[in-house]
């Protein structure tokens, strides 16, 4: 009895002292996220050493898983180093006292075998205190979608832990990488990046429906900036306002109307109408330009921008149209509101000595942060699903291209290259 | 007078010898009917094709659309910074481009509306409209029918100099013309 207390007290020394170097960074990322991040660990996947398919799966997936999960803020990962201070995983018999000796909450175990042609991946997430399966999934897959394998694991764990997942969601936007403006969509991370629209005409300012079914966007294809819904998945195209410039499309969060902006009554109005763009109301009325709405996540409001007082500005509006009030302040030009998911918060672009960057309004406590600060022009921002991320189009580089920065202005990440990109949309 | 008379009729035979001596040897080869064409076609004249003396609008009329926009008849305006009313430099620009819309009675144009690189892709959009807007209504207090003139915006996204700096900018916020009918 007091050899096993003396070498739980020695473990418990060696443990400590061991993780205290480790540990330091990750209580820093703690603080500057606010809610502290779930540890979990991610042990190196077991594969059928026989078959190179499977160690090449194997591999993949948990890249890939590895890097959704560090993006997310969700959860952090256990430094690949504190695994050597625990046995070696056994996933017929795990030590579950291991995992939690170093701060491990969730244990993610991964297996891949092969069986005739197919790839088998099984895994089985476990909750490290009580010791318990909390999810186990097996899925078929070939080399094509080993990613997404991986994204499908990454939001079981999402939802699992009550958030909104969005690993295998699409960012649309637009790039001229084939001559002209065309629509495009790819992964969230950048990857598979597919071209929507074919033609000479530039298509341009891409809004997806929330099921992401639909894409609402504008294109000159008929000689006239013309609001077009396009099911990318059904190759279906609607014309939806075509008369004078229409612009600034985006669906309601319920997915059941459209807002968005249109000359056609001599002046830039804000207009909405039903999903499928029928019966379109006017909501504005005056002879300032009113442009680029963005919905509440309630449905009950849209942001807007407005230069009626001169210099364009960010207003809230009631869906209807009423109680509008401008929310924006020290700043003399504020364009491309985009309202976060959680509701408490708006993004916009502010132009100062003209550099554009992105702040974030927080509605409740009516404070403007500053998210970018590169001395370049950042533009048209779009939250992730859950609020933690914005996407948003920046020359920082010279070229521009389509980057990813956290809420908290850390994480920043090119996800483009070819030729210039712009206008991503991730969510209304 | 008698040895004049004799010398006389010497010639007068001496000439209907030469003479029949011809016929005789024209007789022999017919004549190539080409050859009795070919003087013809000689005396045909080519008509002097007397150029009809064409009014402006009818060398107008059979000018490609292509050919007059290359051209540039109208000329373009600027505006200021954010701004979308028409300057005092761009009026008697819109003035010399209304009355040759009034020479042109049957031109449709369409106006473009730009804007520089300092506004954001959903603004410009909307300030290039404007742009192109208050050229039109001003084509449309000089007298030019409004059914003759469209607008577009551009936005920023056809700068006509890629540069950054003001000298650009400036070149770059405009209104231009383009001629699509006539």
């Amino acid at each position: 009895m007091k050899k096993s207390a003396t070498w739980i007290l020695c473990l418990f020394i060696l443990t400590a002292g061991g993780l205290s170097l480790f540990s330091q960074q990750e209580i820093v990322l703690t603080i500057r996220e606010g809610v502290p991040a779930i540890s979990l660990a991610l042990p190196p996947f077991i594969s059928d050493a026989s078959s190179a398919e499977a160690r090449e799966a194997a591999e993949t997936i948990h890249r890939v898983l590895a890097d959704d999960l560090r993006y997310s803020r969700v959860f952090s990962l256990v430094p690949r180093e504190h695994l050597n201070y625990i046995r070696p995983l056994n996933p017929k018999e795990i030590f579950f006292k291991d995992w939690e000796s170093i701060q491990t909450r969730i244990l993610v175990v991964g297996e891949v075998s092969q069986s005739q042609n197919r790839v088998i991946f099984e895994v089985k997430i476990y909750d490290v205190k009580s010791e318990k399966m909390i999810l186990g999934k097996r899925y078929q897959a070939d080399p094509g979608v080993f990613r997404l394998v991986a994204h499908r694991v990454a939001d079981e764990l999402m939802k699992l832990y009550g958030e909104k997942p969005y690993f295998t969601t699409k960012i649309v936007f637009v790039s001229n990488r084939d001559g002209n403006d065309e629509l495009y969509m790819m992964d969230y991370d950048g990857a598979n990046q597919t071209r929507l629209t074919f033609n000479k005409w530039r298509d341009y300012m891409p809004a997806w429906s929330p099921d992401q079914r639909a894409i609402v966007f504008t294109s000159y294809r008929a000689g006239n900036p013309d609001l077009y819904i396009l099911h990318p998945y059904e190759g279906k195209l609607t014309p939806v306002s075509t008369k004078g410039t229409n612009f600034s499309g985006a669906f309601s969060p319920d997915g059941k109307k459209l807002a968005f902006c249109s000359t056609r009554d001599g002046n830039s109005e804000i207009y909405v109408a039903e999903a499928d763009g029928s019966n379109a109301r006017r909501i504005t009325f005056n002879s300032a330009i009113d442009t680029a709405p963005t919905w509440s996540p309630t449905g009950r409001e849209i942001a807007f921008t407005s230069d009626r007082t001169g210099t364009p500005q960010i207003y809230i509006m009631d869906a209807e149209g009423g109680n509008v009030r401008k929310v924006s302040f020290g700043g003399n030009y504020l364009d491309a509101p985009a309202w976060s998911p959680d509701g408490e918060r708006i993004a916009f672009v502010s132009r100062v000595d003209n550099f554009f960057d992105i702040y974030i309004l927080n509605l409740k406590t009516n404070k403007i942060t500053k998210l970018t600060e590169t001395r370049a022009r950042n533009e048209s921002p779009s939250w992730s699903p859950d609020g933690r991320h914005i996407i948003f189009s920046s020359n920082m580089s010279g070229s521009i291209q389509v980057y990813s920065v956290d809420y908290d202005a850390s994480n920043l990440r090119c996800l483009t290259s070819q030729g210039e990109n712009k206008l991503a949309n991730w969510t209304n | 007078m008698k040895k004049f008379l004799v010398l006389f009729l010497t010639v007068i035979l001496v000439l209907s010898f030469a003479a029949s001596c011809k016929k005789k040897a024209k007789e022999v080869p017919p004549p190539p009917p080409q050859a009795q064409e070919q003087p013809k076609v000689e005396k045909v004249e080519e008509p002097a094709i007397k150029e009809p003396v064409l009014t402006e609008e009818e060398i107008f009329m059979k000018k490609t659309l292509e050919e007059i926009n290359q051209e540039k008849p109208l000329a373009m305006i600027h505006f200021d910074y954010d701004k979308y009313n028409i300057r005092p430099d761009a009026v008697p620009v819109l003035e010399a481009n209304a009355s040759w819309l009034k020479k042109f009675p049957t031109v449709k144009i369409l106006v473009e509306g730009h804007c520089d690189e300092r506004g954001t892709e959903e603004y410009n959009l909307a300030l290039g409209e404007k742009r192109a807007k208050s050229t039109m209504d001003y084509l449309v207090s000089l007298g030019i029918s409004a059914d003759r003139i469209r607008i577009i915006s551009y936005g920023k996204s056809q700068p006509l100099d890629p540069g950054h700096d003001e000298t650009a900018w400036a070149k770059n916020r405009r209104a231009q013309f383009l001629i699509i009918g006539k």
